[in-house]
């Protein structure tokens, strides 16, 4: 497993490189050392709903630990429903070979989001035993679940942008991601444009980004399915040409089949946050204190280490000061 | 009415001979008559022939003559016809039943096929020796009953090849499912998830319209099998009828009472009417209570087990599916209530081997239940445990009861519903045979005896 898992970094680390060389978006941005983003730009944000899928800060801008909260709404009162209930209800994703993935030997479920799930509830409990109540979700089940209070959170490489936003909330930016696309290795399609000349067939997650951004290349022949992973059995069997997604998807499925390629370009920018219920603004507060916590006690990078290629990016910066939902 | 006909037929001296008047070159070059008669057509000649065969008492008693020889041979003919079609209905009765037994077996073993499957997922690392068995048997046991049934009926032939291929296709993906797993990729799941969809999704619909029209053909052949009195009833009436007319108009014209051959004919069809009624009562009956109870039993069961494979399958889905298998559970819920309803509806026939399955299929539900209990409760890897484990209180092993004790049932009720029908089936085609020689022979004496009276009358 562990052999498989280098595997799959490396070729995520490729992408990443690759997509930094293509120089289309830019990738893995300087960040400043882990040390001075312990000071963020939080003195006093200011607080702004305006929200641009272009604007990075715009974007990703969440809740400061310790900022005002709606009226009526305690510090700690979700955390301290969750502790009664003494467990956390987390949406995971069950065939993302680097984030959240069943381990097909062992049975349990592994990756850096899974990590970062098992660090959230040690926070919380004292310790993961019993604490976690895991919720494997396809994608365009994250949003419904976190509406309807199925789940208290949600840990599945999402990405943050302003539609979602105006559907439920986001811890700050944990991770920088990109969408990429898999090819044959002997494919005559280089890129994403090659397919989208030749109306070729690319599949992907309902729900996703990458459906979305789909939309962009009208000729293409898209194929929707429930789990990411079904994309990856079409592709096997022929029936589909490509896929996108993003690169942490894709480089774990090229680690899966040596027969795949990925085509170096990266076409989006994804950041990823926790999904949390709108209406629990003191949870993402919370979330966002661990968070900030693990960007300075290297608890991030350790397990960037852990599951992505060397060298490891580093934790995204925080943006906070996002008004409060009305 | 032909009102020349007349004269010209009794004209003795004339050397007429049929074919005379119509062959014109033999009278015609005689030079002396300027007006021939005008030759009668063939028609006219047969019907004079035929008006002066039934003409008086001799033309009375050939008609009697026909009538009753026609009779008798009607009574053969019918009762042969209701015969053999009785048992044609009842064989077909058999075979379809057999054959909605297969098809069951067929849905049966592929759902228990995936169950194992599913559950070897479920439990994680490489599957366990006995689980890769027991699919292997039920894929096995699938593809021969298909084979069997697509040749035993060649109306299901095309349905069947279509499962075929949809088998074909879910083996594979089964397969790709193992080769991902062993190499511990996550992808296997996928494959897996694909080949349980494919066969609930295409072969299980097309088994469970394929196992409506037999059930429909069934009923059919019962209602047939019913229905072939009437040919029996309407030649025995008939034939009696007119044997005893004829008889009693006899016996005023020719002043003798009795004509032994008729009487013989009379008291040959009378007596294998009777009996050949008695057998086709008989049958009729044995086929009806075989219907009514191991027909009903076999089918209860058969279907039974079926939706409760499926349901045990849906188990295991619904916890692979962790946290989302709400649709997999109404599935399960679905099935189960399913089988425990025909379950409950089949022991009210005092059957004690389906009261058992009942009983075991009741106890299953109360493991299910805890599952599903630890499972909402966030449970999940007790529940998991529950479910694939080997523990004597645990899924498998409750579920196992089940299956041994309603797969007796099923042999049991099923090698019944044969040998009763096959009974009901047994006299039916050699007194078919017998009533058809009869009527011929009753059609002899009756022949016979009329031409007695025609000799007596010369």
């Amino acid at each position: 497993m562990r052999r498989l898992r280098w595997v799959a970094a490396a070729g995520l680390g490729a992408a990443l490189v690759a997509g930094c060389g293509a120089g289309t978006t830019p990738r893995l941005p300087s960040i400043p050392p882990s040390s001075s983003s312990s000071a963020p730009s939080s003195p006093a944000p200011e607080p702004r709903s305006d929200c641009d899928d272009n604007n990075h800060a715009s974007r990703v801008r969440s809740y400061a630990p310790g900022s005002p909260l709606p009226a009526g709404d305690t510090p700690s009162q979700t955390l301290a429903r969750i502790r009664k209930n003494g467990k956390i209800k987390v949406g995971v994703s069950a065939d993302n070979l680097l984030f959240g993935y069943r381990n097909p030997i062992t049975g349990q479920l592994e990756g850096f989001d899974i990590d970062v799930v098992n660090q959230i509830a040690k926070e919380i409990f004292g310790s993961t035993q019993s604490h976690i109540e895991y919720v494997v979700e396809n994608f365009a089940q994250r949003i419904p679940d976190l509406q309807s209070g199925r789940v208290d959170l949600v840990a599945d490489i999402m990405t943050i942008n302003c539609a979602r936003w105006s559907q439920i909330a986001f811890s700050s930016e944990y991770f920088k991601a990109g969408q990429q696309v898999l090819v044959r290795m002997n494919s005559r399609y280089q890129d994403i444009n090659d397919l989208n000349r030749a109306k070729a067939k690319v599949c992907t997650a309902q729900g996703s980004t990458g459906s979305e951004n789909l939309k962009k290349f009208p000729q293409v022949r898209p194929e929707l399915v429930d789990n990411i992973s079904d994309c990856m059995v079409l592709f096997q069997q022929g029936s589909v040409d490509g896929i996108i997604s993003d690169n942490t998807v894709v480089a774990g499925f090229h680690a899966q089949d040596p027969y795949a390629r990925i085509a170096p370009r990266m076409l989006t920018d994804e950041p990823y946050g926790l999904g949390i219920p709108a209406k629990d603004v003191d949870f993402v507060q919370y979330i966002n204190g661990l968070l900030q916590k693990w960007r300075d006690n290297g608890f991030l990078r350790d397990t960037y280490a852990k599951w992505l290629p060397a060298p490891a990016q580093n934790p995204p910066p925080a943006v906070y000061g996002r008004a409060l939902p009305s | 009415m032909a009102v020349t006909a007349p004269p010209t037929a009794p004209a003795p001296g004339g050397p007429t001979t049929p074919g005379g008047p119509t062959v014109p070159g033999a009278a015609g070059p005689g030079p002396h008559t300027a007006e021939p008669p005008r030759p009668p057509h063939t028609w006219q000649v047969l019907t004079r022939a035929t008006r002066a065969w039934f003409e008086g008492t001799p033309g009375r008693l050939r008609v009697a003559g026909i009538a009753t020889v026609l009779a008798c041979l009607l009574f053969g003919i019918f009762a042969f016809v209701a015969a053999s079609s009785r048992a044609g209905a009842l064989s077909d009765a058999r075979a379809d039943s057999a054959q909605l037994v297969r098809v069951q077996t067929i849905r049966t073993n592929l759902v228990s096929a995936d169950a194992n499957l599913t559950n070897a997922f479920l439990v994680g690392g490489l599957e366990p020796p006995a689980a890769r068995t027991a699919y292997e048997q039920g894929i096995a046991t699938a593809a021969r009953t298909l084979a069997e049934a697509s040749g035993n009926n060649t109306r299901d032939a095309a349905t069947l090849a279509g499962v075929n291929d949809v088998l074909t296709r879910y083996t594979g993906l089964v397969e790709s499912a193992r080769a991902n797993n062993r190499l511990g990729y996550p992808l296997g799941a996928a494959y897996l998830r694909q080949a349980t969809d494919l066969l609930r999704t295409d072969a299980l619909p097309q088994l469970e319209s394929l196992d409506k029209s037999v059930q429909s053909r069934v009923n059919h052949a019962y209602a047939a099998s019913a229905d072939a009195t009437a040919w029996l009833v309407a030649g025995l009436v008939v034939s009696l009828v007119v044997l005893v007319v004829a008889q009693v108009w006899l016996a005023g014209r020719t002043r003798r009472l009795f004509n032994l051959p008729l009487v013989t004919a009379t008291a040959i069809v009378l007596v294998v009417g009777i009996v050949l009624s008695g057998v086709m009562w008989w049958s009729l009956d044995k086929a009806k209570s075989t219907r009514s109870n191991a027909y009903f039993s076999t089918l209860a069961l058969a279907t039974a087990r079926a939706d409760a494979f499926d349901a045990k399958s849906s188990e295991s889905l619904t916890l692979i599916a962790r946290g989302q298998g709400q649709p997999y559970e109404a599935r399960f819920r679905n099935e189960a209530d399913n089988a425990q309803a025909i379950l409950t509806r089949a022991t009210e026939g005092g059957n004690d081997d389906i009261a058992a399955a009942a009983r075991a299929f009741k106890d299953y539900r109360g493991v299910h239940t805890t599952i599903r209990k630890l499972d909402d409760g966030g449970n999940w890897d007790s529940a998991v445990a529950l479910a694939t484990g080997s523990s004597p209180n645990g899924s498998n092993a409750a579920f196992q009861k089940f299956n041994n004790a309603s797969g007796q049932a099923l042999d049991q009720s099923s090698s019944q519903l044969r040998h009763e029908l096959d009974d009901a089936h047994g006299p039916l085609p050699a007194f078919a045979w017998i009533a058809l020689i009869a009527g011929v022979a009753a059609a002899v004496a009756a022949g016979r005896g009329v031409s007695i009276r025609m000799r007596e009358y010369r």
